[in-house]
């Protein structure tokens, strides 16, 4: 009783948190943004326009709930939802401090894939119940898309997980006490990063919503809310991808001086930096280029390093 | 640029000449015209087309006692622009052969002389309504209608419902038609058309079978309102057709009137024209190379550009007061002098410009999601622009260096040192390189041309204070636009209004290649084809 307590209780702060932290993304986005094309920004609501992505939100909340014309209503209702929900649960194993864990599971790190494997159910779902072809040809590019870039994201975390000889991600983060694995694995850490990008369909990997092409993607007949939620759920899930990068291969809450939860933060937001990063430095991958990328590129890539790996660490041993 | 016509004697060899004419280029802008017979114009024309003549416009014109089809062929390498005009005394339904199986542009002129004049064009395979809507009963440039009286007030009116049985009909016709692929309608609300184009994609998953541009939202007729309006009152509207380079729409209309009242601007004003010209050349580009990569999804090229064509566009501003869709040329001149300090800015943009061109090309060339995006991608085979009359920087892209500034020069370009700048790849990525060459270029000739620049007034002695008469005669001038071949026909008859001004403007020829470089592609390559292209919906739509 008392445990089942302590996870709904830090759901709730999940929430608030992710919600909060989304904002702030934004924010960080617009602001990273602006530096990079010559502009300044959000500038007028708040302390360095902070406020500004809080006063878009509310105007969000303000807006019509709009279902188009011969939708599927209960898909529609369902798919923003179905996009969110999945990446509150993968919260529930990460490390942000030595004990700053919800639960710490002996299979972390698989939770995590688990979780962030159904976004793109809500995806298509939201692709499919619009009646539009647009939206149509996002979702369908999403799940290709997808299911290209869960393997490598996977074989680039093996590595890890046979590095460190266990799936728990606090048992990872300590194995990094000494030496980071981005050091060890760098290889594995751009696969991982690569895809992760994919994943969250963020440029130049944003092709189920490549805006000049479908003009929204799977989201263009959402409206107010539902639109938020799908725009908070991409926020979360770079995010999320960040928070594992970051507890695979930085280090987790290594650092000195200051606290694990600090380092933490401070090294996940720096990778949140870098993708937003390159999605203001590069244009967009055509559709069967992405695809041909991860089957003919990253997955080999990833294979060979899982070999490398073991080896390597076989000749270690004797 | 005068040539001996002897061995010309090929053109009419065998067929029914009503009448030929030699004429001098410099006085009216062409060199030889004949009027042929309905029956020889389809031999004639297979004539031109395999000695390699493109075509280069197709006008309609309605005399009083017949309806008469202009057709001009010119070659790439050596100008020889012929006219060849063809006759029908029918007043109500005109008949005449159709050349689309031959060139493949003709197709998009003679649906356009059907729209606007209700001339019909045999075995055309698709002869229907081009910017008008489909629904609509008048043929508006025909002398006869008058819009504001009698039937053709409702039917003008007529043109505003909106006939959704119609629609769903054809749409209904479609989906029976065609099961397994289906049609996407790109525009003209999206964001990567650039104004209010439509694309009809008929499209089998991602893969496009078939493309049919659907153009006319932004059509004004501008041809109808110059036959109102007297010859100065026109000039405003040139800068309403092509809003992104509009000072070589200026040079056209103006180089046209000036020609055909055989005088000559003053030096200073020349010079005042040519840097301008560039100047605005360099901000058409700069805006295509930053919506481009917008297009390929890469946001922050847009506003480097942007930045560096708002330099460009402070400039203009001094020299004009505006900024976009300038109205600045006079006839005889210019409206305005050089200002004060407008020499200084020029001086430190175009060092600034060269630098950020050499960072542009490592950004993008060394880019390989852009290389992998533009190589390969919407090829168009010479024979292939040649069929269509493509102009301008898609032609350049083929490897052939035509460009009206040295093909048969204009103004003071023949004093300019400069170079035509070609590249053999005929795809996207090649016109990229084109047009960035072409930057480089233009920024020389602006500063040769403000440095030459001379002393003196900047209208001619013989510049008219009012609005001139143009003396009876047909009239031909071409000048190189930020996209092409921008040419004016001009027929007048000596009254302060023109009789007929037909606009042959470069992106109209430009996007009807479209559907030839877009079948097999993917959809994402739609963007990028079209992007490439470089439209712009106000000069096709006129």
């Amino acid at each position: 009783m008392n445990e089942l307590f302590r996870i709904i209780l830090s759901l709730v702060i999940v929430i608030g948190f992710v919600l909060i932290n989304s904002l702030v993304l934004v924010w960080l986005e617009r602001k990273v943004s602006a530096r990079i094309q010559l502009r300044r920004g959000p500038l007028y609501v708040g302390w360095f326009g902070l406020l500004q992505t809080f006063a878009d939100a509310l105007k969000m909340l303000g807006k019509e709930l709009i279902f188009p014309k011969n939708c599927d209503k209960v898909l529609y209702f369902l798919a923003p939802i179905l996009s969110f929900a999945p990446v509150l649960g993968a919260f529930l194993v990460i490390p942000f401090g030595q004990h700053l864990v919800i639960q710490d599971l002996n299979i972390g790190l698989l939770l995590v894939f688990a979780f962030s494997g159904l976004s793109f159910i809500g995806i298509f779902m939201a692709g499919w119940a619009s009646n539009n072809k647009y939206s149509l040809l996002g979702g369908m590019r999403s799940v290709a898309q997808n299911i290209s870039y869960e393997i490598p994201l996977l074989l680039s975390s093996l590595n890890i997980v046979m590095m460190a000889k266990s799936f728990r991600l606090s048992d990872i983060v300590r194995a990094q006490a000494h030496v980071p694995f981005i050091l060890l694995q760098p290889l594995a850490f751009i696969i991982f990063i690569t895809s992760a990008l994919a994943e969250s369909n963020r440029t130049p990997f944003d092709i189920p919503e490549a805006e000049s092409e479908l003009v929204a993607g799977f989201h263009t007949e959402y409206s107010g809310l539902r639109f938020g939620i799908f725009f908070i759920s991409e926020y979360t899930y770079v995010f999320i991808s960040s928070c594992v990068a970051t507890a695979l291969f930085l280090g987790g809450s290594h650092g000195p001086f200051l606290s694990g939860w600090a380092w933490f933060l401070m090294k996940a937001y720096f990778v949140v930096f870098v993708v937003m990063w390159v999605r203001w430095t590069l244009p967009r991958l055509r559709s069967d280029q992405l695809i041909t990328f991860a089957w003919k590129v990253l997955i080999p890539l990833s294979l060979f390093n899982i070999i490398c790996t073991a080896l390597a660490l076989q000749l270690l041993k004797q | 640029m005068t040539q001996t016509q002897n061995d010309t004697h090929w053109i009419t060899e065998g067929l029914t000449v009503e009448s030929a004419l030699e004429h001098v280029y410099a006085k009216n802008g062409f060199h030889q015209e004949f009027v042929i017979s309905k029956d020889s114009l389809r031999e004639l024309a297979q004539r031109f087309r395999s000695r390699e003549y493109f075509l280069e416009c197709l006008s309609v014109v309605d005399y009083p006692d017949h309806f008469e089809c202009c057709y001009q062929f010119n070659r790439w390498d050596k100008i020889h622009r012929v006219l060849v005009k063809v006759r029908n005394p029918d007043k109500t339904h005109p008949h005449f052969p159709t050349l689309s199986d031959i060139y493949e542009g003709a197709n998009w002129y003679e649906r356009e002389g059907y729209d606007f004049f209700g001339v019909i064009f045999d075995n055309h395979p698709h002869l229907t309504r081009l910017l008008l809507p489909e629904t609509a009963k008048i043929h508006p440039m025909r002398k006869d209608f008058k819009g504001d009286s009698g039937t053709d007030v409702e039917d003008v009116l007529a043109l505003i419902e909106y006939e959704d049985h119609q629609y769903e009909k054809v749409s209904q016709e479609l989906k029976n038609k065609y099961q397994k692929d289906y049609f996407i309608n790109m525009g003209p609300q999206h964001p990567s058309t650039h104004g209010v184009l439509r694309l009809l994609l008929h499209l089998d998953g991602e893969r496009v079978l078939e493309t049919y541009p659907v153009i006319g939202y932004s059509h004004r007729d501008h041809e109808r309102m110059a036959e109102y309006k007297n010859y100065l009152q026109f000039t405003p509207n040139m800068g309403r057709m092509d809003y992104v380079g509009a000072m070589s729409f200026n040079f056209g209309y103006i180089g046209l009137i000036e020609k055909a009242l055989g005088m000559a601007p003053s030096p200073r004003a020349e010079y005042i024209r040519v840097f301008s010209t560039e100047l605005n050349r360099i901000a058409s580009h700069l805006l295509w190379l930053g919506t481009y990569l917008l297009d390929l999804g890469a946001m922050t090229p847009f506003f480097y550009c942007f930045d560096d064509r708002e330099n460009i566009l402070d400039m203009l501003e001094m020299l004009t007061g505006e900024r976009l869709t300038y109205n600045f040329f006079r006839f005889g001149g210019v409206a305005y002098d050089v200002p004060e300090g407008l020499g200084d800015q020029l001086k430190a943009f175009i060092p600034k410009m060269r630098g950020r061109l050499k960072d542009y090309k490592i950004l993008i060339e060394k880019n390989i999601i852009f290389m992998k995006r533009t190589k390969e991608i919407g090829v168009l085979t010479k024979d292939q622009a040649l069929s269509y009359g493509v102009t301008g920087p898609m032609l350049r892209a083929c490897g052939i260096a035509y460009d009206i500034r040295k093909a048969e020069p204009y103004s003071i370009y023949p004093e300019m040192n400069f170079e035509i700048p070609t590249f053999p790849g005929c795809d996207t990525f090649a016109r990229y390189q084109v047009r960035l060459a072409e930057i480089e270029q233009s920024l020389r000739i602006a500063e040769q041309a403000f440095a030459k620049m001379p002393e003196g007034p900047i209208k001619g002695e013989k510049a008219p204070k009012v609005s001139p008469k143009v003396p009876a005669g047909e009239f031909y001038f071409a000048v190189e636009s930020a996209r092409g071949h921008y040419g004016e026909y001009l027929v007048a008859n000596g009254s302060a209004n023109p009789y007929r001004l037909k606009q042959r403007t470069p992106s109209y020829a430009n996007l009807s290649s479209l559907s030839s470089m877009l079948s097999g592609h993917l959809v994402a390559d739609v963007v990028a084809v079209l992007g490439s292209t470089d439209v712009v919906m106000p000069e096709i739509d006129r």
